[in-house]
């Protein structure tokens, strides 16, 4: 009963504080809000583009362009072949004709563009569809390396290549976000130090009468902690709350859009886990940035 | 009239004395003197006057006796602690056995009258319930009225203004009452009203030490005087 009257008046004269330095506490938690949605945002960036790497990943696949004047016993007993190979799911054989089909069907708008082309100048195919576990950047180039050295093989594409760069771009944003993260952990110390750091300040009259009438080091010390890790708190939950407001805009009125031209996009906002982690860090460094100042604070 | 010289461990009144220096220096940076081989007793329930002019090291003496300063040499025994044993974490505890007042009374002046006592009581413990009563009591033996406690200390004159130091002073109804030029910036009638209520004060049975340059003001009252000058005893 004593201990919670105790943290209910250490919350009330903590609140009390900063109520009275008001102006300098809202532009704070602002800064820190301010930081904290850039890192939290950038956090968000590679976790859906990761789930986006993902949906393309499941749609890649190997062309394996076939020279000219491959028999068609040929193709079809290398179709078997391919078959059998390892992580290979479906190989689909099209032929020079089927091609120019497809292509016709693509360009049906343009009116006669491939009127008079024969289909000889269309290379015939192997579309090769992986196993799902089989399609990482890793496991595709592997593969399409092994079908380069298949005699009849004049070219091999797949979209690894973009992919690969994509996936390097995502391991490079993320290792970008916790440098990201430290410096932005940094100027919320120094923000908070200097908010508290103004209040010391501000309360020096009443520090030091507190100090002589023998209040202990904990009564006139705890307020300026905690007042870092309140500001820290509120700077990184009013961070969360914007990022949240802005992902559900995001979601409703630009998703529909970006999905025309990327595929489906199924996004997905932090987990409970990285916003509990972001709300710590944000209550540790203000508690950092409280004890900061009150160390600079001399005879305090 | 001067106080008594001696050691730690003499004399027949040991548990009388509220405040003994032995043989106490203090050198400010710089090599500035403040004290110098300043010995005294002053015996629990006394009324004493420290004197002398600006920079005799007035202040530094109360600054010692509540640990605000240490000294470079020597003793000091408050209430039997001695003051160069106890810990860090045991200086609150001595504080809380003296009352300050000061020249420029230090009051809040952006709260009332009643959260500048109740600053004090909140910060010593008090729980919410004994907090108004007591700030009353205080109120009352300063002489002033209840309805001062929602004023803001600058509405007040600069007698009611002290008084409402004192009486935050008296808040914790500490063994000492330590007032550095208490009357500095008051008219010589208010000067007569604060130091009468000091005396009051110390009539209850609180030891008073005033710090002040006001010789006259010495006189009038025939208290025992610890007289200084740059920083050591005058004779």
């Amino acid at each position: 009963m004593t201990a919670s009257m105790g943290a209910l008046s250490l919350f009330r004269r903590t609140f009390g504080v900063m109520k009275e330095n008001g102006p300098a506490h809202i532009l704070s938690i602002g800064t820190i809000a301010i930081s904290f949605f850039l890192f939290a945002a950038f956090l968000l960036l590679p976790l859906n583009l990761t789930s986006l790497l993902e949906a393309w990943e499941k749609k890649v696949q190997i062309i394996l362009y076939l020279k000219d004047g491959v028999e068609e016993q040929r193709i079809l007993h290398l179709t078997g072949e391919l078959q059998k190979e390892e992580g290979i799911r479906e190989v689909r054989y099209i032929s020079q004709r089927t091609a120019k089909e497809s292509f016709e069907r693509d360009l049906a708008g343009y009116g006669g563009v491939l009127k008079g082309v024969k289909e000889e100048i269309f290379p015939a195919s192997l579309e090769i569809q992986m196993d799902e576990r089989f399609r990482t950047p890793e496991r595709i180039r592997a593969l399409a390396a092994r079908l380069r050295a298949i005699q009849e093989a004049e070219e091999v594409q797949y979209g690894g290549v973009w992919l690969e760069r994509f996936s390097l771009f995502l391991y490079t944003l993320r290792w970008g976000v916790w440098i990201l993260g430290g410096v932005l952990v940094a100027i919320i110390v120094s923000v908070t130090a200097n908010t508290v750091r103004l209040t010391l300040y501000n309360k020096k009259s009443e520090i030091e009468i507190l100090k002589l009438v023998g209040a202990t080091d904990a009564f006139v010390k705890l307020p300026f902690y905690l007042e870092g890790g309140v500001q820290g708190l509120l700077g990184a939950g009013g961070s969360i709350l914007l990022l949240l407001a802005l992902f559900h805009f995001f979601s409703l009125k630009v998703a529909p859009y970006v999905s025309l031209y990327f595929g489906e996009l199924r996004l997905s906002f932090l987990p409970p886990a990285m916003i509990a982690w972001i709300l710590g860090i944000g209550v540790a460094s203000g508690l950092l940035g409280g004890l900061l100042s009150l160390r600079k604070a001399a005879g305090i | 009239m001067s106080g008594d010289r001696g050691s730690p461990d003499g004399g027949g009144h040991k548990d009388g004395y509220m405040i003994q220096f032995f043989k106490v220096y203090k050198t400010y940076p710089g090599n500035i003197k403040a004290l110098a081989n300043v010995s005294f007793k002053i015996e629990k329930g006394e009324f004493v006057f420290v004197t002398g002019p600006s920079g005799a090291g007035k202040t530094t003496l109360l600054k010692l006796i509540i640990r605000m300063e240490r000294p470079d040499q020597g003793e000091i025994l408050v209430n039997k602690r001695n003051l160069s044993r106890i810990k860090h974490s045991q200086i609150p505890l001595l504080r809380r056995e003296v009352g300050f007042v000061f020249q420029d009374f230090k009051l809040l002046n952006n709260k009332t009258v009643y959260d500048n006592i109740a600053l004090v009581l909140r910060a010593l413990g008090y729980n919410k319930r004994e907090i108004p009563k007591r700030a009353r009591q205080v109120l009352k033996v300063v002489g002033l009225d209840e309805r001062v406690l929602r004023q803001p200390p600058l509405k007040l004159s600069g007698g009611e203004q002290q008084r409402v130091a004192i009486a935050r002073a008296l808040a914790n109804t500490p063994s000492i009452i330590l007032a550095d030029e208490p009357t500095g910036n008051l008219d010589p009638d208010l000067t007569v009203e604060i130091l009468d209520l000091l005396e009051k004060v110390n009539n209850l049975g609180t030891t008073v030490v005033v710090a002040t340059h006001n010789t006259g003001l010495v006189a009038q009252y025939r208290k025992r005087t610890i007289p200084l000058y740059r920083g050591e005893m005058a004779a």
